[in-house]
């Protein structure tokens, strides 16, 4: 039994499929770094996630056992628990005000930023286009076409999952190259979870388009685009706090409409 | 790990504990089956007996005929050496649940015993899964010899029928089928994974793909029977039927406030695939 063990009390909760460790007080070299989890919450404002790397307590911060960012957290599943750190309610909670009312959304994920929201969101919205899209396509030619015949073009699917999954993905992270490079503090996890949350007014707006009535569709659609529009817009003002960039509110509102668009002229033709 | 054992023990291990306990208290003579068959030793080439013995120990003509022994040790006695043959002695070598004697070599063993030692697992942990048992609620016993075979036949047999449904596109319908069903079974794994759950990767997996033998036969009898109406009731009740197999596993893997997140993606996969069955036509 070696003197200097020092416990830390391990939040275990995202420690996963690994044994909870405890923490040794001198340095060993290198080995199992999965296992080892440092005192301090896992940094939410660094994608990818450097918890995976072992810290020695003690030791003068930032020994050498971490350069750069480590990568070796990047492909372990416990360094991105702390994105998926929520219960049911919270995430309730989240999607409500984001659609109603929209002001307060922010305020809530700036402590706590979840992807779970925004996988799931564009997952279920990618399945509702496709299904949805095909069913209404089939509803409206039937007005005008009474002969034609159920047929489920499943390249619905394809296109839904790559529109959606590529916008959620490539938008925000451009508009955080973009922000960096102009020199304003941003954090990709919270826009991808503003990008994510978004995205929810399109579901329900997606069962309302099924109905065959062009007007109302059209309706509904400007109705979505605009009221996603203005919550990109809320909390893009916010999390820039200070600086204010008009030109890219204005771009990220329009690329917003742009989608609202596409999805009502592709999928519910 | 020997400085106290602080964290509170997992629900499914008291009862793997108990197991132990139980088996150690058991009588001498109880038979004790293994969790899973031992897995077969390593191919060795197989060797006769007759001319394997040292100097000094005389033929043993009685085992002559008999199965393929890995090399005995030298010295090991006659009586030992017979009593290592499988019970059974069949030239062919036998499945061997004892596993303590000479092992048996599957390298050599006829196909038929290894389809049907492969298709008699499936078929024990599909009635484990998805039909009503005392072993559901707890998930450390339930379906503990995991498989993936299982898993790989039920999904590529709903591609199949989803692809023969399919009156255009069939490639396309297959691959859609196949990659949302593969795919999305590990990312549900990953999902729980992340939202801080106890299961097994593996074992998970090979849960949700024996959870869609229902979905199985629904896409069957959806294929036999065009019509709209009958094909979303057989759908309707074979999703319920799905979900109902899956809940207790995935439910138990999480924290209680956060099983509704567990679950919301598993009901999602399921009824997409629904939809894709009653769709394709």
């Amino acid at each position: 039994m070696e003197e200097g063990y020092t416990y830390t009390a391990l939040p275990t909760s995202h420690l996963l499929g690994s044994v909870p460790a405890v923490i040794d007080g001198d340095i060993k070299g290198g080995s199992s770094s999965e296992a080892f989890h440092a005192a301090s919450p896992a940094n939410l404002q660094v994608f990818p996630p450097t918890n995976g790397a072992y810290q020695a307590p003690g030791s003068p911060a930032d020994g050498n056992a971490q350069t750069a960012t480590d990568w070796k957290g990047f492909f372990s599943i416990s360094s991105y628990s702390p994105y998926f750190n929520v219960d049911t309610d919270v995430v309730v909670d989240r999607l409500v005000s984001s659609v109603y009312p929209m002001d307060n959304f922010y305020r809530k994920i700036d402590g706590n930023p979840d992807l779970y929201g925004p996988v799931w969101i564009s997952t279920t919205l990618v399945f509702m286009l496709a299904a949805l899209g095909n069913f209404a396509t089939y509803t409206i030619q039937k007005r005008s076409d009474p002969s034609m015949s159920w047929n489920f073009d499943v390249g619905f699917v394809n296109w839904a999952a790559l529109v959606i999954y590529g916008y959620v993905i490539v938008v925000p992270a451009a508009l955080f190259f973009l922000l960096q490079y102009f020199g304003i503090n941003s954090s990709l996890i919270r826009l991808w979870c503003i990008w994510g949350y978004s995205l929810f007014i399109f579901i329900p707006a997606s069962l309302l388009l099924v109905v065959p009535v062009e007007i109302f569709r059209w309706l509904i659609t400007i109705l979505a685009g605009c009221a996603s529009s203005w919550f990109i817009f809320l909390n893009l003002k916010v999390h820039t706090e200070g600086s204010s960039m008009t030109p890219l509110y204005v771009s990220a509102m329009v690329l917003q409409f742009a989608l609202a668009l596409f999805i009502k002229i592709f999928f519910f033709a | 790990m020997s400085h106290g054992d602080t964290i509170p023990l997992h629900p499914s291990s008291q009862s793997d504990i108990d197991e132990i306990e139980s088996l150690i208290n058991a009588a001498p003579s109880a038979t004790v089956l293994p969790a899973r068959p031992p897995s077969p030793p390593r191919a060795s080439i197989p060797v006769s007996s007759s001319p394997a013995p040292p100097p000094f120990l005389p033929a043993k003509p009685a085992t002559a005929g008999a199965p393929p022994l890995p090399p005995p040790s030298l010295g090991v006695n006659v009586a030992s050496a017979a009593a290592a043959v499988p019970p059974g002695g069949r030239l062919q070598g036998g499945i061997g649940a004892d596993g303590f004697g000479s092992a048996p070599n599957t390298l050599t063993e006829p196909v038929w015993d290894t389809v049907k030692r492969d298709l008699s697992r499936i078929v024990s942990n599909l009635k484990l899964v998805v039909f009503p048992n005392p072993f559901r609620e707890d998930p450390g016993k339930a379906l503990r010899d995991w498989d993936l075979w299982g898993p790989f036949f039920f999904i590529i047999f709903l591609g199949l029928t989803l692809s023969w449904s399919a009156s255009v596109k069939k490639s396309e319908v297959f691959a859609v089928a196949f990659a949302v069903l593969a795919a999305g079974a590990i990312i549900l794994t990953v999902n729980v994974l992340l939202l801080g759950g106890h299961i097994i990767f593996f074992q998970s997996l090979s849960l949700l793909g024996y959870c869609l033998f229902p979905l199985d036969i629904g896409a069957l009898i959806c294929m036999l029977k065009n019509n709209v109406i009958i094909k979303i009731v057989v759908v309707t009740i074979t999703l319920a039927w799905s979900s109902w197999a899956a809940y207790p596993f995935m439910s138990a893997a999480v924290n209680p406030r956060r099983k509704a997140l567990a679950l919301y993606p598993v009901f999602l996969m399921y009824v997409s695939v629904g939809f894709l069955i009653i769709a394709i036509d």
